[in-house]
């Protein structure tokens, strides 16, 4: 049997109500129906509020916290197909929650690596984002990142940037990070113009270059581990690595 | 002429670059709520330069000129190369509008000499204090302290600054004589030390320092390096030692020849040593002796130890200690994390290891799993050696028209 959910948390919070009343077994769950030709029976999970929330509240009271955050992590990495080893997971918790510390099994694993994957990326992230200062002085940063990370992102930022506005703007997911004054909120952006950058924007972004290129040292040049270390997937909006014309 | 400010720019970063500490790590976070910036207790990277390393601070001299004149280094008075200055207010600027478009973590600040070294202590405090005070700047600060300036001066930059050096450069006295002459190595230690003993009068953590050692300018063994280094962690004085593999710049009767490669190997195998000084509970005279006051260049430190040391060996995967496992070559602090939280459930197999990730090429000489073990190669120190440096090739299967499987027994196929 395929499953297909609507990939939000809530969703799949359904998928698990009706997996134990239902006494499903599905081979696969999917967000969206695959183009592939499925010999297998289909069935489509509806979203249901109160199912979930009944689902969430028993797994509130016999997971541990660190635990149900683990499941929570492993909804960011939406562009991963996480939910089978999940929902394992899931009924392996409700059976026994030691056995979600036995990295033996396939799918705890898999899932721990995920997570490891997930906060390297944010890591990586935290460092790679570029700001861009605009007219008014807030900061705005353009993301296209793998894993859905402005949440984790937002809040490294709030303590370095408390005295700014700023913005984080993942424009694959049409989601941004906004911060103004003291409020601060994950909103969708459905359309976008350029906005206006400030006048000393391309001054220290020349200025950058400059110290890249300075601190560079010709008789150890290795361009390999150098992509290693940042690869490709990375440098869109890093200007450093532009164009050396420009 | 007045150089530019890009210019500027480009040739302070190229003077600061042979200064390989880039940290900001270890000082737990910590904002303010209405001010900019605070740190990571995991350093970040904001980028890596094309030769592979990290970069995590605004890495500039204040100015490249400099009285001193240290054979080693690019910024020798006698030298002929460009030279400009930062004034303080114009680096504290530069390091603002860099930090908020996330180009770097902080500061670290060093400087040539101008007239004496209280001057240029004086210029870097300055620039401190307009990004402490007057910037509200909580991000990561590193001051490379100048030798011989006065106490106060390194007092006050202590309490404002994250990190703190001061780079010894040459692990001897004698070898400092004769490529540093206007530097001894108790007029480098000093303000570490003073450092030192000033967060341990006021019973606070101390600050953390660090400094630098050059590879392959003079002939000290890694003996010498590695029992310095480790002296100078035991004395709490340093968090960090950086080794730099010696580039040359200038040409001197006293180095070696300026057409010398950087001997980046040996500066490898000096890191991974002292991390099994930091991280995996060795002492220096395990990894050098008097036999190899070198470190091998084949072989990792560790398991050139281990290969000295079979008597420890092979060791059971499912029984031995945590301090044992991290003794095992090729197992590192993570595998033996994964190691000990799988073995609770059951006792591990190879295959355990392999479906943990955990990379057994090399200890796989140096372990039993659940009893069982490697039998390609017998135990004894010379074959396990062979084995270790030349890894045997994949063996090709050509397939081939008659190499059918069939049944021993009745000859069918």
């Amino acid at each position: 049997m395929i499953l297909v959910y609507d990939g939000t948390f809530e969703g799949f919070l359904s998928l698990v109500y009706s997996v134990y009343y239902e006494k499903l077994k599905p081979k696969n769950i999917y967000k969206t129906l695959p183009n592939e030709m499925i010999f297998e029976e289909i069935k489509g999970i509806i979203t249901s509020e109160e199912n979930s929330k009944k689902v969430l509240d028993s797994m509130k009271k016999i997971f541990p916290k660190q635990l149900l955050e683990k499941i929570l992590n492993t909804f960011m990495c939406d562009t991963k197909e996480f939910e089978m080893a999940l929902l394992e997971y899931v009924i392996l918790g409700f059976k026994d929650t030691k056995q979600l510390f036995n990295i033996n099994l396939e799918s705890i694993f898999y899932l721990n690596n995920l997570e490891k994957e997930l906060f390297k990326n944010i890591h990586k992230m935290t460092g790679f984002i570029r700001f861009e200062e605009l007219e008014d002085g807030t900061l705005y940063a353009k993301i296209e990142s793998k894993f859905n990370i402005v949440y984790f992102l937002g809040k490294h930022f709030l303590k370095r940037f408390n005295n700014q506005n700023f913005i984080i703007h993942d424009l694959n997911r049409r989601i941004a990070f906004v911060k103004i004054n003291e409020t601060f909120s994950i909103q969708e952006v459905a359309f976008f113009d350029e906005p206006n950058y400030s006048s000393n924007e391309q001054k220290f972004q020349k200025l950058w270059k400059s110290f890249f290129n300075g601190v560079t040292l010709k008789e150890r040049i290795n361009p390999k581990l150098q992509q290693q270390l940042v690869p490709l997937l990375y440098r869109t909006y890093m200007n450093e690595f532009f164009d050396k014309t420009t | 002429m007045k150089k530019d400010i890009y210019e500027k720019m480009e040739i302070l970063a190229n003077s600061a670059k042979y200064d390989v500490s880039c940290s900001s790590s270890g000082v737990e976070t910590s904002f303010k709520k209405g001010e900019l910036g605070a740190t990571h207790n995991s350093g970040i990277c904001h980028t890596f330069t094309a030769d592979g390393r990290c970069v995590s601070l605004l890495k500039v001299l204040l100015t490249n000129f400099c009285i001193y004149d240290c054979a080693y280094c690019i910024n020798r008075v006698s030298n002929d190369i460009p030279r400009a200055s930062f004034s303080p207010r114009e680096l504290a600027d530069i390091t603002i509008n860099f930090y908020k478009r996330n180009y770097i973590e902080g500061l670290f600040l060093s400087s040539g000499i101008i007239h004496n070294e209280d001057n240029t202590m004086i210029m870097i405090l300055k620039t401190l204090k307009i990004l402490r005070y007057e910037h509200k700047f909580n991000g990561y600060i590193h001051v490379k302290l100048i030798p011989g300036s006065s106490m106060e001066l390194v007092e006050q930059i202590v309490k404002l600054a994250n990190r703190v050096s001061s780079n010894i450069e040459l692990p001897s006295d004698k070898s400092l004589k004769l490529l540093a002459p206007n530097k001894t190595k108790e007029k480098v230690l000093q303000p570490l030390k003073f450092a030192r003993d000033l967060s341990l009068a006021k019973n606070q953590k101390p600050i953390g320092m660090s400094t630098q050692l050059i590879v392959g300018a003079t002939p000290e063994s890694d003996r010498d390096i590695l029992k310095l280094s480790s002296a100078l962690y035991d004395k709490a004085l340093l968090k960090r030692v950086y080794y730099s593999a010696y580039i040359p710049v200038n040409n001197d009767k006293n180095l070696p020849s300026i057409i010398t490669k950087p001997p980046l190997l040996r500066e490898h195998r000096l890191y991974q040593a002292d991390w099994l000084l930091r991280f995996y509970d060795f002492s220096w005279d395990e990894i050098v002796t008097d036999e190899f006051p070198n470190l091998d260049e084949e072989l990792d430190p560790k398991t050139f130890w281990a290969l000295n040391n079979l008597k420890y060996f092979p060791m059971e995967i499912n029984t031995a200690s945590k301090e044992e496992l991290l003794r095992i070559p090729g197992i590192g602090a993570r595998g033996v994390m994964k190691i000990l939280s799988a073995r609770r459930f059951k006792r591990l197999t190879f295959d355990d290891l392999k479906k943990l990730k955990i990379s057994i090429k090399k200890a796989k000489y140096f372990i039993t799993c659940n009893k069982d073990f490697q039998r390609q190669v017998p135990f004894y120190r010379e074959s396990l050696k062979l084995a270790l440096i030349k890894p045997e090739p994949k063996k090709l299967i050509q397939p081939s028209l008659f190499d059918f499987d069939f049944s021993a027994i009745s000859g069918e196929l």
